[in-house]
């Protein structure tokens, strides 16, 4: 199995060891995490939505594997609000991983503890090709640090800005992936909330990985937590109302349209501008837009969550039927046997970041052991 | 987005300052452009020299490759303009993959003209032409993503707001409508605006005072009573406004760096609000309302087979509406649509001939029947008081529920 052979080796087991690990772990891995594709395909077989579907019984600890000492920290891939994530290549194994690195105190001070312990169980249950794999995650007195693959194509932001807009065919590739993403997260009762260019990433064939998890959730019935990127926030969210799967997919709208327009529809000069343009709800939708996609989008970015298409009963069953997408044969998608538009001009495994735009680095604090005020937050990191 | 340069950052920023008050350059740009490119060459050549202590280590500084092919390539990709990246064929007629999808990927005419500067680039490689520019103050900077506090609103019930005072009616009004044209407090129903109000804090501040800070964090708003103020972003004054106004909303979302400062320029009474207080009024109230209606669907006999999920869907999407009173919501022998929750208020239900046959009071439905039938209405219901409603029309039950509604018309008790 490539996933297995890929793993960044943890330290201090002899090669027996690691294989017989790798072993047990491809052996567990099948046992306890059906492919993703049977498993969604035996959901629509079933009711999806009468059937509250659990996540897979899979191992949740993601802490215990790895520590600082097992890679060498490289150059600054991007930088958030607490944090930043850097390049870094195994000590074992030679090969590139992304680490994401979070300073505790700035989470604790931004209240963000449980969207980020969320973040964490959220990552270490899914798997699916389309979406971000974490090997694990590790912790020291000021930081949690979460290993994950280094994705070589850079953003879709990156090549959406450079390119301006993209070409309606173009577009629709990189929508019926994100689609295919967000089904499998909502066939397991998580929401995304943060669709952007910025969060999808572009591996070296192209094909899209769904990154930061900052936002994702389990949810049962509703939430209330008012987040995402203003650009592309529902109206049920800034209303205060209690909402669920419907927001990813009026984001989906906003991406589509982006990606088409190469700006959002209701950017403004600041957010509060744009909070009410959303609740507005008016768009405007270019002329050099294919009337099918008008369509499409004016039933993703509609505050009426019974015409939300996505939202209805059929569920993402109905946008990809819709005509939109009638070139798409979604099975082969899936199984990333099409061609995709773009290869990033990359040399794949040699940490090769020209993709990325530069970060200015800064001094690093990490590996400090002893005092922790925040320990207890961050337990299982 | 705010961020702090690094010390490095800061330490090169110096230097380079250093060099520009040194030399006093009469062309600045040209300067900056030659200054830089020399500091790049001597930090390359400090890195070469240093290639082989690194190459020890294993880590590769200068990634030669052994494919000869993919270095033009990528060199080239990283030099070519803006805007000219190059797409794959699989979308267009000719190109061997285009039955990728089905039917392949052939552009009808009125793609093709959109197309058209994307192709003739391809073509001559040089630079296009006719793509509509960006619109104006658009952001193409990498968007910040922004969150509030994580709250469970069904823990609210023995939470009371630290600054609640009863104002006067006159303050009453006075501040209903500095908010009112906010669309954070015009969706609120009266109840919670009333709430939201006395829950404002007094706060005097002394002629020069700064209020609120540029990039500072905001947790308040504010609504000048008297006064002046002025407003400076980055130092420029923007703006300046008096009693009435208001200011910092954007902190009752989430916590943000402030855009303005703000700066007294008189003595001033303010009022102000804190995000926590009024995030808690806005989902108390929402979650108080979303239980109502989820309780009200459950006791609907007509509902009565609906999943917890669908009733939950059917409870997000049920629209409100405010009547006057004597205002009629329907018509006895009008064709129905819509069913409707009374939130609060009062309304008659009459027949023909017949006169008032029912009152109803908060909490009560009507009109339910519409939502399975294509009965005309039964009856006439009219507002006594102000009365709100929620309210959901048939089609959009039927979207939403799809075959489910099949199942409820089968199990339907109201008919046989």
């Amino acid at each position: 199995m490539d996933f297995v052979a890929g793993q960044p080796q943890p330290v201090g087991q002899s090669i027996q060891q690691q294989q017989q690990q790798q072993q047990q772990n491809a052996n567990t891995h099948e046992q306890d995490f059906p492919q993703p594709h049977h498993d969604l395909q035996q959901r629509q077989q079933h009711h999806q939505q009468l059937l509250p579907s659990q996540l897979p019984q899979k191992s949740l600890i993601s802490k215990g594997k790895y520590t600082l000492h097992d890679f060498q920290i490289m150059r600054t891939l991007g930088t958030g609000s607490f944090g930043r994530v850097h390049l870094v290549r195994s000590v074992h194994n030679g090969r590139y991983y992304a680490i994401k690195v979070l300073k505790k105190q700035q989470i604790v001070k931004m209240k963000q503890v449980e969207h980020t312990n969320d973040e964490r169980r959220m990552l270490k249950l899914v798997e699916h090709p389309f979406l971000i794999r974490m090997w694990g995650t590790f912790q020291d007195a000021r930081n949690i640090f979460m290993v994950m693959d280094y994705i070589e194509g850079g953003e879709l932001f990156s090549l959406l800005r450079k390119s301006q807009r993209f070409p309606n065919p173009v577009a629709k590739f990189y929508a019926a992936e994100v689609i295919l993403a967000l089904e499998y997260l909502h066939g397991h009762n998580i929401i995304y909330r943060d669709l952007k260019p910025e969060n999808i990433l572009l591996d070296r064939n192209g094909h899209i990985k769904i990154t930061d998890f900052g936002f994702a959730k389990e949810v049962q019935t509703v939430t209330w937590t008012l987040c995402g990127t203003p650009d592309y926030i529902a109206p049920e969210v800034i209303t205060t109302k209690p909402y669920n799967k419907s927001v990813d997919w009026w984001s989906l709208g906003v991406l589509i349209y982006e990606m088409l327009a190469g700006y959002t529809p209701f950017y403004d000069t600041t957010p509060m501008k744009t909070y009410e343009k959303i609740l507005q709800g008016k768009v405007i939708y270019p002329p050099y837009f294919h009337p099918d996609v008008v369509d499409l989008l004016s039933k993703l970015i509609t505050a009426d969550l019974t015409r939300r298409i996505g939202n209805l009963q059929s569920g993402s069953k109905d946008i990809k039927a819709h005509p939109w997408f009638s070139e798409v044969v979604w099975e082969r998608l899936l199984a990333k046997d099409i061609e995709t538009p773009y290869e990033p001009p990359i040399t794949s495994g040699i940490g090769d970041t020209s993709l990325f735009d530069q970060y200015p680095e800064e001094q690093l604090d990490y590996g400090i052991q002893g005092d922790d005020p925040y320990a207890e937050y961050f337990h299982d990191f | 987005m705010v961020f702090s340069l690094s010390k490095e950052s800061q330490a090169e920023l110096q230097l380079f300052q250093n060099e520009i008050a040194a030399a006093n350059p009469s062309d600045l740009l040209q300067f900056s452009a030659n200054y830089f490119n020399q500091r790049l060459e001597q930090q390359r050549a400090f890195l070469k020299a240093r290639e082989p202590e690194f190459r020890a280590k294993n880590i590769v500084l200068f990634p030669e490759t052994d494919e000869p092919l993919s270095r033009p390539q990528s060199a080239q990709s990283q030099s070519r303009s803006r805007s000219s990246v190059m797409f794959k064929s699989p979308f267009v007629n000719e190109d061997p993959h285009s039955n990728v999808f089905k039917n392949g990927f052939d552009m009808d005419p009125h793609e093709q003209d959109a197309h058209q500067p994307l192709k003739e680039e391809q073509q001559h490689g040089g630079e296009k032409g006719s793509t509509p520019p960006l619109p104006m103050h658009f952001n193409a900077q990498r968007r910040t993503s922004v969150s509030g506090e994580t709250l469970q609103p069904n823990n609210f019930d023995d939470w009371t707001p630290d600054h609640y005072k009863e104002k006067s009616e006159q303050q009453l009004e006075r501040l209903e409508k500095s908010i009112g044209n906010n669309f954070l407090f015009n969706k609120l129903d009266s109840d919670s605006k009333r709430l939201v109000i006395n829950c404002l804090e007094e706060k005097s501040v002394r002629n020069g005072s700064t209020i609120i800070k540029q990039g500072d964090q905001g947790d308040y708003f504010y609504v000048v009573e008297q006064g002046t103020v002025d407003f400076y972003v980055n130092d420029n004054k923007v703006n300046s406004s008096g009693p009435g106004s208001s200011f910092g909303e954007l902190a009752l979302m989430y916590n943000s760096p402030r855009a303005a400062t703000v700066v007294a320029t008189s003595d001033c009474l303010l009022w102000a609000l804190d995000r926590l207080t009024f995030r808690k009024i806005l989902l108390g109230s929402s979650f108080k309302k979303r239980l109502m209606y989820d309780d009200l669907l459950k006791t609907m006999p007509v509902l009565k087979s609906l999943t917890t999920y669908d009733r939950a869907k059917l409870a997000d999407a049920l629209d409100t509406k405010i009547y006057q009173p004597g205002e009629t919501i329907i018509r006895e022998g009008d064709q129905g649509e819509n069913f409707y929750l009374i939130e609060y208020g009062a309304v008659d239900v009459s027949k023909d001939g017949q006169g008032v046959i029912n009152k109803l009071k908060d909490h009560d439905y009507f009109g339910e029947v519409a939502l399975l039938n294509d009965l005309p209405r039964q009856a006439t219901v009219t507002a006594t008081k102000r009365t709100k409603v929620a309210t959901l029309g048939k089609s959009g039950f039927q979207r939403l529920l799809g075959p489910a509604v099949d199942v409820l018309k089968l199990n339907d008790p109201t008919r046989h």
